[in-house]
Parts: structure tokens; C-alpha cells; sequence
């Protein structure tokens, strides 16, 4: 009898602690079925349709894909949004570990000031950011143009936003200054809380310092590049702000990327089903990147 | 145990708080933020702040409408584009009082847009249901785009006959839907001009080839001008701005007028700014010493660098643009607005018209109280001027000289007879502007001129077809 009592008690206690976990839940829930999956699933559904404004949606079938993958321009902006990937990625990875390495056993006041250095970018709103960094590339008066000239390393000013040369460059050097902050925040803790023990010990085994942060720091952390890795991935492909504000795209297409060719088509050009479809095949891009790059850290 | 049920209870309240407060603004009086470049020309960024006093009440005048319209009751929404001093709450709320001393019970509301954003977000507002009663903006908008997509009131009961003997036949026309339908009740109106910096042009020698009294000059004389600029040590004479479509009809008119070339049929059904003309116009420019197409800059950062020296011309130009620049004391040289320069010395100059448009929420007396605001604001005999002289522009109609002793406007003045055809209410517009500044810029990455203009105007044209 005293046994039934209690394993009854119990069962209704698992059951209250599930019903007050699934409420404190519901709000998010709420919020993610609202503004995430619902969009998600209204933008599949639009894609296959030509929607436009103050107008009956007209199902057309896959005749928005057909004609994105026809689409010179939408392929420039694939192009160029796999090349801001391939490059910001890696470099951001690479930057961040390298920065958080050398400054995660410093002193607590200095790494903190060199933390805050690194992340003030990110904080800063995209506006001002891409205000300054279009003043320093300033064709007539920008900075880099006045110290390239004064000290002879170029001849005669570049026009750093304006030549298609240039400026899809440009773009990826702000991307990675506004990219760095967190990546190094992230790895900075991880680090810390790497297993000393284990480095010690490799260190009395005669492992060189390498080898220790190859064999030991590398493997521990490696949670925290998976993630990075993903995010800064998913941040790559999603450049839109610095694109409408600095280049609008140009010059010559050369800076288009998805997201700005979606927000044209969407919001120029009033196709909400050719935008939508774009939306479409950028997120399976992603998702099948995050998939292999899930696979490769996993298999480490 | 009693107190952390306490907290949960209230965490659980502000979690669910917190998604109430993703709410959307109110309409209210917000102004949209400042920006430090000078108001906009037809399409450029955000305004600078502006800090006029405002327009002074004026006595009520009911000439214009009938005593049982004062009962009116209604709350409706205006959302303004940065035209000339519309674009700042501390003047438009002085209009409002003025509105709201005849017809107590209809309470504007008023939202303050700029040209970055604005569109989209009155895309946003149109297809979230959300649309504003009442726009301020020109005829591009308000009857070749939302006209045109069946969103707009139709305004022929404003437009009387009184009305259309009054205003100017130009801006009739571009204020009606090729559906015959008006979308659109003006309110004022100006002709783009460009700039030059008279104190460089004087230093080179160059005032010789333009005719400071008409503010006119030939393009022969132009080119004269230009290359005697460059030889006295000013290089970045002046730019060809094509970054994107801020500031766009500088440009075009630039192009259109150096030897006679259009951009659109008479009838505004096509594009034809291939001709041989534009062709030729484009040609020179990029011959020119001293002109630059560069893709990195618009139309307001042109303005910018023609008021900090950089450049000795601008093609964006307005009477706005002196008077906000000279009243940031932006500006420490003698400017000389000019005609853009043509063959015969008599340009076409690019005009923009501004005035209200309805959106149809489908609520009748939103509608009529919206209606009433545009009388008003466009044909009460003394709110008429506050109204025009709040733009900064010029009016549709003969109200005599309200900028008498402005001798600022007093000096723009002289290019509204230079106003030609308002060609920007063709079909596919959004489409052929951003094809434009691509040409431009394809042209100035080095592409054979023609083979641009005319992949142009298959692009245009195309868009133009499809909108039809």
C-alpha cells in the first residue's frame, strides 16, 4: 500500500514538473510557431506561386525555380555569397582561435579590454559601421586612399566600393571585423575551460605546445567550432545590410548577394513568389552546409 | 517554497510580457531619424534636421468648403515623404493646427518616412492591411505604382473644373492614371536644376561659357567649362554618380539634354533613351576630363561632396538642397544653380511634382475626412501658400509671388519655365531606374556605350510591358 502511495506521488509529481516545463515553455513556443515556422512555411508555400501585390496568388508550379536557376544575375549573387562563405568562414575561425589563444591567460583586466575591443563592432549598429567604413574608402578623401598615396604604396587613388575589382573585398573585410567578436568571446571561455590536467600531463610526456593545443585544447573545444562554424556560416550567407547600404549590389553586380536579390525581388519588384523561391534554395544551401560541416566535427 | 513559486508566477508574466511588447509604432508624430546630409532632391536620403520655427497659425479661412463639413469626425493617418519641410514634425504640426482650427474632430496622425526606407515601408504597411489614409509624395508613387495596382482613391471630385483650369496642364496630366482616374491632388511642384561652384569656375576662368542671368549654357560651352575647371587644378570636376538610384534624375537629365535626347515616348508607354542622342550625350561625358562615372556614390553623397569642395558641379540639385546646406552652414562658396546644358541653350529640365494620394481602406468616412485634409491643405485660399511654402517648392497654380523678398526661391524660380515632360509614371519604373544606374556604371567600368544603353532599354522596356 505504501509502495502504490508512492509510486502514485511520484508519478503526479513528473507529471506537474512536465505540465510547469511545457508553460514556462508555451510563451517561446508560441513565438517560434508565430514568427518562425509559420513564415517558414508561408514562404515554401508562396514560392510556388506568382504572388505580387493587390493580386490574386497564381500557382505556377516549379516555374519559379526554373527561372532562378536561369537567372544570370541570381547566379552572380549564388556566386558571390559562396565566395564571402569560403573566405570569411575559415578566416573568422582561424582569427578568432588565434586571438583568443594568446590573450585567454592574460591578466583578467586586459583580456576583458581586449574582448570588448573585438566585440565593440558587433555591437555597433550596421549603419554606423558601414557610415565610417564608406567615409575610410572614400575615393576622393577616404583614409586608406590618403595613407596608400602618402606613403607610396599606390599611385593614385582606388576606388574601393566602386571597382568591381575592389569592392566585393571590401564587403568581406567589414564582415569579418563585425564577425570576430563573438567567435572570440566563445573560444576565450572554452579555453578556460579546457582540462589543465590534461595539458600538464601531456607537458610532462614531453608533448610540444602544438602538439598539446593540436591533440588536447583543439579536441575540447571543438563543440564550440562547430558552432561558431555554423553561425558564422549562416551569418555569411544571410549579408544583406552592409550590401544595401555600401553597394546596392554593384558595381556591376559584383557584391549581389541571395539575400539582397530576394529583398529587390521582394520588395522592388513586388515578386513575392520569385523572392520566396530564392529564400527556398538559400535555406537548403545552408542547411546541407550546417549537415556537412555537423558531420565533419562530429567524425573528429 | 512559497517565494519561488512567487518567482516563477512572475517570470512566467514578464516572458509572456515580453511578447506583447513586439508590437508595431503608433502612427503617431515620429520623425523618422536625422541624417546629416541635406534633404533629399526627388529621390535621395534621409532629410537634415530642420529647425525653423514653424509655420504660423493662420485665421481659419471656410471659403473653400461648405459649413456642414466643419462636423466632420474621423481619425486618419498621414505618412509624409522629407519633402521640403513636410519632412519635419515642428512645421507639419502647425499645418495640422491650422487644419484642425476649421475641422476640430478630423485628428491627423502623421508619420515621418525617408526616401531609404520609405517605400518599403509603406509596402509593409499595404500588405500587412496596415496602410496609411493619407501620402504625401509624387506621381511615380502615388499613380504609376499604387494607381496603377488599383490601391488609390479616386480623386475626381477634387479635381473640379475649376481645379483643372487652374493647375497647370503638365502636372494634370502626370496626376492621372492611364485609366483615365486621378490618384493623385498636387500641391506643389519644382524643376531639378544642377550646381556649380561660382567661386572655382570664376578662379578658371569658366564663367565666360554660361550665361549667369538665365542660368543657362550650350553644350559646347559646357564642355569649354568643364575642361578649363580640370586645367586650373580642380580635377574631380564633377562625378556621374551611379551607386544606386538616389538622386537618379540628376543624371538623366544630364544625359537627356546634351543633345536633345528623351528618355520616354510622349505617351509614356515606352522607353527611348537608346536614340542616338543619349548615346552621343554618353559618350562625351565619358570622354570628358574632369567627369567621373563612379559607382561608389549617389546622389546625396554627390550633394556632400559638392558642399565640402571635392567636386566644382553638382548634378542633384534643388533650391532645398541651398537653403538646408546654407542654413547647416555647410557650404563657404558663392553657388550658381544652372540649367543642365543643351544644345540650343534651352533645357528640359527634369520636374518633380509632389501631392496627396488615398489609400482605399475601404472606410468611407476615413475617406471623405481625407479628402477634406487635401482641399484644405491644397485650395484654402491662405493655407495653400503655408502648405507650398512649407515644401520649399513651387505651386501648381497661380498664387502669386509667395517667396516675394526670398531671394533664394526668388533665383530658382527661373527654371520652373524650363520644365519638361514628367515622364516618371511609365510602366516598369522601379525596374528601369535600378537598370539605369547598372548602365551608368557599365559604362564606366569601360563597356562600349551603345551595346549598354541599349541592353537598357530591353530591360526597360520589357518591365514596362509587363506592367501594362
Amino acid at each position: 500500500m505504501a509502495k502504490n502511495s508512492g509510486s502514485s506521488m511520484s508519478k503526479a509529481l513528473v507529471r506537474r514538473e512536465t505540465i510547469a516545463g511545457y508553460a514556462f515553455m508555451l510563451p517561446s513556443l508560441l513565438f517560434f510557431l508565430g514568427f518562425v515556422i509559420y513564415p517558414m512555411v508561408q514562404c515554401v508555400f508562396t514560392s510556388f506561386f506568382d504572388a505580387t501585390m493587390n493580386r490574386e496568388d497564381i500557382f505556377i508550379g516549379f516555374a519559379n525555380y526554373v527561372e532562378l536557376f536561369q537567372d544570370k544575375v541570381f547566379l552572380g549573387a549564388l556566386k558571390n555569397t559562396v565566395i564571402i562563405v569560403v573566405v570569411s568562414v575559415p578566416v573568422t575561425c582561424i582569427f578568432s582561435l588565434w586571438v583568443s589563444s594568446v590573450i585567454y591567460d592574460l591578466a583578467g583586466p586586459a583580456c576583458s579590454a581586449f574582448r570588448c575591443i573585438f566585440y565593440l563592432p558587433v555591437v555597433t549598429g550596421s549603419v554606423a559601421v558601414a557610415v565610417v567604413w564608406k567615409w575610410m574608402f572614400n575615393n576622393y578623401y577616404g583614409i586608406f586612399n590618403y595613407i596608400g598615396t602618402s606613403t607610396g604604396m599606390i599611385e593614385k587613388n582606388i576606388n574601393w566600393l566602386g571597382d568591381e575589382k575592389f569592392a566585393l573585398g571590401c564587403i568581406i573585410l567589414i564582415l569579418l571585423t563585425t564577425s570576430v567578436g563573438q567567435p572570440i568571446v566563445l573560444y576565450v571561455s572554452a579555453l578556460n575551460n579546457v582540462d589543465q590536467s590534461l595539458v600538464e600531463a601531456a607537458e610532462v610526456d614531453g608533448a610540444t605546445k602544438f602538439q598539446c593545443f593540436w591533440k588536447i585544447k583543439w579536441a575540447q573545444i571543438m563543440p564550440t567550432t562547430l558552432y561558431i562554424l555554423v553561425i558564422t556560416t549562416i551569418n555569411s550567407f544571410q549579408c544583406f545590410a552592409l550590401i544595401q547600404l555600401l553597394t546596392s549590389g554593384g558595381p556591376n553586380h559584383s557584391t549581389d548577394t541571395i539575400m539582397y536579390y530576394i529583398y529587390y525581388n521582394a520588395f522592388k519588384l513586388y515578386r513575392y513568389g520569385y523572392g520566396n523561391a530564392m529564400g527556398v534554395v538559400l535555406a537548403i544551401i545552408i542547411a546541407l552546409l550546417s549537415a556537412v560541416q555537423f558531420k565533419m566535427t562530429e567524425s573528429k | 517554497m512559497k517565494k519561488r513559486k512567487v518567482m516563477a508566477l512572475a517570470l512566467s508574466c514578464v516572458m509572456v510580457c515580453s511578447l506583447a511588447a513586439c508590437g508595431g509604432k503608433d502612427a503617431g508624430a515620429d520623425q523618422t531619424a536625422a541624417d546629416p546630409a541635406p534633404a533629399p532632391a526627388e529621390k535621395t536620403e534621409a532629410p537634415a534636421e530642420n529647425t525653423e520655427a514653424p509655420a504660423e497659425k493662420t485665421e481659419a479661412s471656410t471659403e473653400a468648403v461648405a459649413p456642414a463639413d466643419t462636423a466632420q469626425a474621423a481619425d486618419i493617418t498621414l505618412w509624409t515623404y522629407p519633402v521640403g519641410k513636410w519632412g519635419d514634425s515642428a512645421v507639419v504640426d502647425g499645418l495640422i493646427a491650422n487644419f484642425n482650427a476649421v475641422y476640430p474632430d478630423i485628428h491627423v496622425t502623421v508619420e515621418y518616412l525617408d526616401y531609404t526606407n520609405g517605400d518599403d515601408q509603406i509596402n509593409t504597411a499595404i500588405e500587412g492591411k496596415q496602410a496609411p489614409d493619407l501620402v504625401l509624395e509624387g506621381p511615380e508613387r502615388l499613380v504609376a505604382n499604387w494607381g496603377a495596382k488599383g490601391l488609390m482613391v479616386d480623386l475626381g471630385d477634387l479635381w473640379t473644373d475649376e481645379a483643372k483650369s487652374l493647375i497647370y496642364d503638365s502636372v494634370q496630366s502626370a496626376c492621372m492614371g492611364s485609366d483615365g482616374v486621378f490618384y493623385e491632388y498636387p500641391l506643389c511642384m519644382t524643376a531639378h536644376t544642377m550646381a556649380i561652384n561660382r567661386d572655382i569656375f570664376e578662379a578658371a576662368d569658366a564663367l565666360q561659357y554660361l550665361d549667369e542671368e538665365t542660368g543657362t549654357w550650350t553644350t559646347e560651352d559646357f564642355q569649354k567649362a568643364v575642361q578649363a575647371v580640370y586645367d586650373s587644378g580642380q580635377t574631380n570636376v564633377g562625378a556621374v554618380y551611379c551607386s544606386g538610384q538616389g538622386g537618379d534624375q540628376g543624371t538623366r537629365a544630364l544625359v537627356n539634354n546634351l543633345y536633345g535626347g528623351t528618355f520616354t515616348n510622349a505617351e509614356h508607354t515606352e522607353y527611348t533613351a537608346n536614340s542616338e542622342e543619349n548615346v552621343k550625350a554618353l559618350e562625351l561625358l565619358k570622354s570628358m576630363d574632369g567627369i567621373n562615372f563612379d559607382a561608389s556614390i549617389a546622389g546625396g553623397d554627390e550633394v556632400n561632396m559638392f558642399c565640402n569642395g571635392t567636386f566644382a558641379m553638382a548634378f542633384c540639385w534643388n533650391a532645398t538642397q541651398e537653403k538646408n546646406n546654407q542654413d547647416q552652414g555647410n557650404i563657404n562658396f558663392e553657388v550658381l544653380p544652372m540649367a543642365f546644358p543643351s544644345e540650343d541653350g534651352r533645357p528640359q529640365l527634369c520636374g518633380g511634382i509632389w501631392g496627396f494620394g488615398i489609400f482605399d481602406n475601404g472606410d468611407e468616412a476615413k475617406i471623405q475626412a481625407a479628402k477634406t485634409f487635401i482641399d484644405f491643405m491644397a485650395n484654402d485660399e491662405k493655407q495653400a501658400v503655408e502648405s507650398v511654402k512649407a515644401s520649399n517648392f513651387w505651386p501648381v497654380k497661380d498664387l502669386g509671388d509667395i517667396y516675394a523678398g526670398d531671394e533664394l526661391m526668388t533665383e530658382y524660380a527661373k527654371f520652373v519655365e524650363y520644365m519638361g515632360d514628367y515622364y516618371q509614371v511609365v510602366g516598369g519604373w522601379a525596374e528601369a531606374r535600378t537598370a539605369w544606374w547598372n548602365m551608368l556604371q557599365q559604362i564606366g567600368s569601360g563597356a562600349d556605350v551603345k551595346t549598354a544603353v541599349e541592353e537598357f532599354v530591353t530591360t526597360a522596356n520589357a518591365a514596362a510591358t509587363a506592367a501594362q
